[in-house]
């Protein structure tokens, strides 16, 4: 399985990562200084290394603004080690829907990476990364990921550090 | 019958009362002890038990949701007024009000009301325009995006269901949020934080909206600490129909065509779910995500197969999903469905499940054998999925199959007529409103009302929503949101028109939408506001070129709990304002729509929201050129106020400022403003005004500021010229919110003809346009006068909400 994270160019503003500080702030928290987003795909099936790379470039990422991560999983978890270039940090936020929800981004994915010619069966899963910085308890991104970050109806998230 | 494994058989022949409701309780089938029972009789004569199955369908089918069984079922109501009580029983209290007054006003242009998925009135002679508003509260309360996605997909569907399928032309979006400045710590546990929901709301209206291609064109929000747990959702859709396409038809024989999206288990019990309050423990499964792109698609593939007139009738499949979409097709007739053959996202689903599963973008179809493999085709080539499931029959019965195997077979006319009329009381006290103590402010207070009127959450600009919408997509929205002078600097547009030129080749013609919502003084007194909504959507569609005698309304009720007598009754005292203000507007309710319930529980404690209807307007203009905006057009213009000002401050934005206690909501006089919205159409057409803006939230003071700092005019306004019922102070002239008022600007050489138009009505001439860029403010009676400059005000509005 591969991972793909599509994250903004450094020279571009990551508005996404720049609104949810704001909210960061907006909570009452403090104690973040930055944060930096990603767009999450996770994507199952037996694809070589560089159909995924062409995916990502020419699918999931924006040439202009965007940049990508692939990372190679085992499959139980997407805990994998990035370069990380999104953001100085060593926590992570990641929030993907709970099994059973519907994941329409996932769909379109599937149907646009058959029509980029690669004709394997895949399973794909979206989500969202937010690389934090700062200094915090596990109590207060507990608070952020459930209060902004994920909705825990349909959303799980997971705190993860940062190799 | 032969029954599958994977279908039960629901013990309720020998159950007990008690065990009744348990069972509705625990099966969340959200039905009554007398429903129960009367569901018991029914197997007790078809001498065995229901499945699984049945008892979904004809919960379902009986659902407040489908049913709106509380607005048509008995109600014993008293009013109080005055220590004087009057009872009445209503048998059907929409057919006696609302629809009452449409079938009494008997317009010739309104082509079909209150039986279709929307309300459709004519627009030329061969073109009518459908209209429909929906509520998606509470799955917005639980999931903010998906929720509001998946209201505003649900309502362009009732427009692709309407008749044969109209063609949506744009969105409107109304909302009703708790505050944004809350603290977290005030929030409960188990609710989102308001401004969490209004950008999980927003988003989702912008990205299903925008994703399909609909502009989205007018709206309005209303913050109150009593919408946080329980928000408003409000979303709508206008789009254009051929007249030939308003009539279905479905014959026995007639094939069932299941289009769209795939079934999964998205939203089951969506439809009983909206008769049960909102708890901590919400069901997971009653949130339904949307997907704008499969619905993108069905529309164009189905339009393309409706000018072949390859089917003869077409539904959505909503609240309820196929169990609803199928028995309303065929309820007259019956009918035979195969579940196995309904397309799944994945496999284990209960036929239960399938059949009132509310996954979205799906549509169902009546089409005649002939036409089977052409229809296919045509959705193909589209990439949309498209399989028969089934057949309408001749029977009356509702027949569905799982494996060949019959799991449920049921009399349509007991599902459908089946269901026991509830008798519920209602009682509504009419509050005695008593004039405010004399509110004299200082030249400098003044002021400072003014910008903190401006500033106010309920006034200020909605700059940040508007702005992520794509109004402009289709590219025939001629009145927008925002007017001004450029897109720093503009001022709240009172109504949207649509110019459908790229749809109707050679026209001339428009369509004016507005709304009108003033919650606030349902928290005094609901005919009021009921009144005042009605008002104030006409009103803003006058503002922009709207013809009051080719208008038309549509009502969306959000109440409380109905089973509490006080809630009830508030209702039923705004639905007799619906009746009397229709008539005395002479303006039919087309559609309409109801979410009751609206309640919530933490712990002990029961929140219920402060009652809401919103008032959604829509007609026609014969010349899209006779349309006007708000803000001023030229110094040394002539400023005019038609309508008369009165001491009513009950409800206003400058009584919550002032903390003012004890003052009279404003009251509603059609026979004084009838006549003056006849004359502004008039005069428009004759091009006697260059701008107008009505007068609401914030009174004139408000309303005059937003037409100059939008402009770039500065304005001079006498307050002594200032027509009054009553003898009031310059505060109370100022910041007053009576109905029935407009500021208009006319050039001075049409003065004479502009007044003319309005001989013997309520007109006076208070102020001038200047080239200074101040608003200025003055009463030498009182000897007050206040300057600010514009662009001060246009910081104090834009400011608010900007995330």
């Amino acid at each position: 399985m591969f991972s793909i994270e599509i994250f903004t160019k450094s020279g571009f503003k990551d508005s996404r990562g720049g609104h949810v500080l704001a909210d960061i702030v907006s909570l009452g928290f403090n104690c973040i200084n930055k944060v930096g987003y990603c767009n999450l795909y996770l994507i199952d099936g037996k694809l070589l290394l560089n159909e995924a790379k062409l995916i990502a470039s020419c699918l999931l990422s924006d040439k202009i603004t965007e940049s990508y991560n692939i990372a190679k999983c085992d499959g139980k978890d997407s805990n994998c080690s990035f370069n990380n270039n999104v953001v100085a940090s060593k926590t992570m936020i990641e929030v993907l829907y709970k099994k059973g929800v519907t994941d329409t981004v996932s769909s379109s994915v599937i149907k646009a990476v058959k029509d980029l010619g690669i004709n394997k069966d895949i399973k794909v899963k979206t989500g969202h990364r937010y690389y934090l910085s700062g200094k915090f308890s596990k109590t207060v991104l507990d608070n952020i990921a459930c209060k902004l970050l994920a909705n825990t109806l349909i959303q799980e998230y997971k705190i993860k550090s940062v190799k | 019958m032969k029954f599958v494994t994977n279908c039960n058989i629901v013990e309720i022949l020998n159950l007990s009362d008690k065990q009744l409701l348990d069972l509705s309780k625990r099966k969340v089938l959200s039905l009554s002890l007398t429903e129960m029972k009367t569901v018991q009789e029914y197997f007790k004569k078809l001498k065995r038990n229901p499945t699984d199955v049945e008892m979904e369908t004809i919960a379902q089918t009986w659902s407040e949701h489908c049913k709106h069984k509380t607005l048509t079922g008995i109600i014993e109501y008293i009013q109080i007024k005055n220590g004087k009580k009057t009872k009445k029983t209503y048998n059907n209290l929409l057919k006696e009000t609302i629809f009452k007054a449409t079938v009494e006003l008997n317009k010739k242009w309104c082509l079909s009301v209150f039986k279709d998925n929307a309300g459709i009135i004519d627009f030329d002679l061969k073109n009518g325009v459908a209209f429909k508003v929906e509520t998606h509260n509470h799955p917005s309360a639980l999931e903010p995006y998906g929720g509001s996605a998946t209201g505003i997909g649900g309502v362009v569907r009732d427009i692709l269901g309407v008749g044969l399928g109209a063609k949506p032309l744009a969105n409107t979006d109304v909302f009703c949020f708790g505050d944004p400045t809350t603290k977290p710590s005030k929030v409960p546990k188990g609710v989102h934080h308001p401004k969490r929901i209004i950008k999980g709301v927003v988003s989702g209206v912008r990205d299903y909206g925008n994703r399909m291609g609909i502009p989205t064109v007018n709206g309005s929000v209303y913050f109150d600490h009593d919408y946080m747990a329980n928000p408003l959702v409000f979303c709508g859709t206008m789009g254009v129909i051929p007249k030939n396409k308003i009539e279905k038809k479905v014959s026995p024989g007639d094939l069932i065509l299941v289009v769209g999206g795939r079934t999964g288990r998205d939203g089951i019990h969506g439809a009983t779910f909206s008769s049960v309050q909102l708890d901590q423990s919400s069901d997971v499964s009653a949130v339904q995500i949307g997907n704008p792109i499969v619905e993108k698609k069905v529309l164009d593939a189905m339009l393309s197969a409706r000018d072949l007139n390859l089917y003869r009738a077409v539904t959505d499949c909503g609240a309820g999903g196929l169990s609803s979409a199928i028995g309303e097709l065929g309820e007259k007739i019956g009918a035979v469905v195969c579940l196995d053959k309904v397309p799944l996202k994945y496999d284990g689903l209960y036929p239960w499940e399938i059949w009132i599963s509310e996954a979205q973008e799906r549509m169902v179809f009546a089409v005649e054998p002939k036409n089977k493999k052409k229809i296919i085709e045509i959705f193909k080539k589209e990439n949309v999925e498209a399989v028969f499931i089934g057949q309408f029959t001749k029977d009356k019965k509702l027949v569905l199959k799982y494996d060949k195997n019959t799991v449920a077979n049921i009399d349509m006319p007991f599902l459908h007529d089946g269901i026991p009329k509830p008798t519920r009381k209602a009682e509504c006290k009419i509050k005695e409103e008593k004039l405010q103590k004399t509110v004299k402010l200082t030249s400098s207070e003044l002021l400072m009302v003014l910008k903190k009127s401006l500033a106010d959450l309920n006034v200020c600009s909605k700059e940040w929503i508007i702005r992520q919408y794509d109004h402009e997509v289709l590219g025939q929205t001629i009145i927008k949101p925002l007017q001004g002078n450029n897109i720093e600097i503009s001022g709240p547009g009172d109504g949207a028109v649509i110019f459908p030129y790229a749809v109707i080749k050679g026209t001339k013609k428009g369509i004016v939408l507005s709304n009108g919502l003033n919650p606030s003084y349902g928290k005094i007194n609901t005919y009021k506001m009921a009144a005042s909504a009605i008002e104030e959507a006409l009103r803003n569609a006058v503002c922009v070129g709207g013809n009051i005698e080719k208008l038309a309304i549509l009502d969306n009720f959000c109440w409380g709990n109905p089973n509490k007598p006080e809630i009830l009754g508030s209702l039923v005292c705004s639905a007799n304002a619906c009746y009397e203000m229709s008539k005395a507007f002479s303006v039919p309710f087309i559609s309409g729509k109801d979410s009751l319930h609206n309640e919530y529980s933490i712990g002990d404690k029961k929140f219920s929201i402060s009652p809401v209807l919103l008032i959604s307007a829509v007609g026609v203009i014969e010349d899209v050129a006779n349309t006007i905006t708000m803000p001023f057009k030229n110094s040394g213009n002539k400023v005019y106020i038609l309508g008369v000002t009165r001491n009513e401050l009950g409800g206003s934005v400058i009584s919550k400022i002032k903390n003012i206690k004890d003052a009279i909501v404003p009251n509603v006089y059609p026979k004084e403003s009838v006549p003056i919205m006849k004359g502004i159409y008039k005069a428009i057409g004759k091009g006697l005004i260059e701008s107008c803006h009505d007068a609401s939230e914030g009174g004139l003071a408000v309303a005059v500021s937003e037409m100059s700092f939008s402009s770039g005019y500065g304005v001079n306004i006498n307050i002594d010229h200032i027509k009054t019922a009553d003898t009031m102070s310059a505060a109370e002239i100022l910041f007053s919110e009576s109905n029935g008022r407009f500021i208009v600007e006319v050039e001075p050489k049409n003065e004479s003809r502009f007044k003319e138009i309005f001989k013997g009505l309520s007109v006076s001439e208070v102020g001038c346009v200047s080239d200074n860029k101040f608003v200025i403010f003055e009463s030498q009676k009182e000897k007050v006068k206040f300057k600010e400059k514009l662009i001060n005000l246009l910081n104090a509005w834009k400011h608010t909400i900007n995330w």
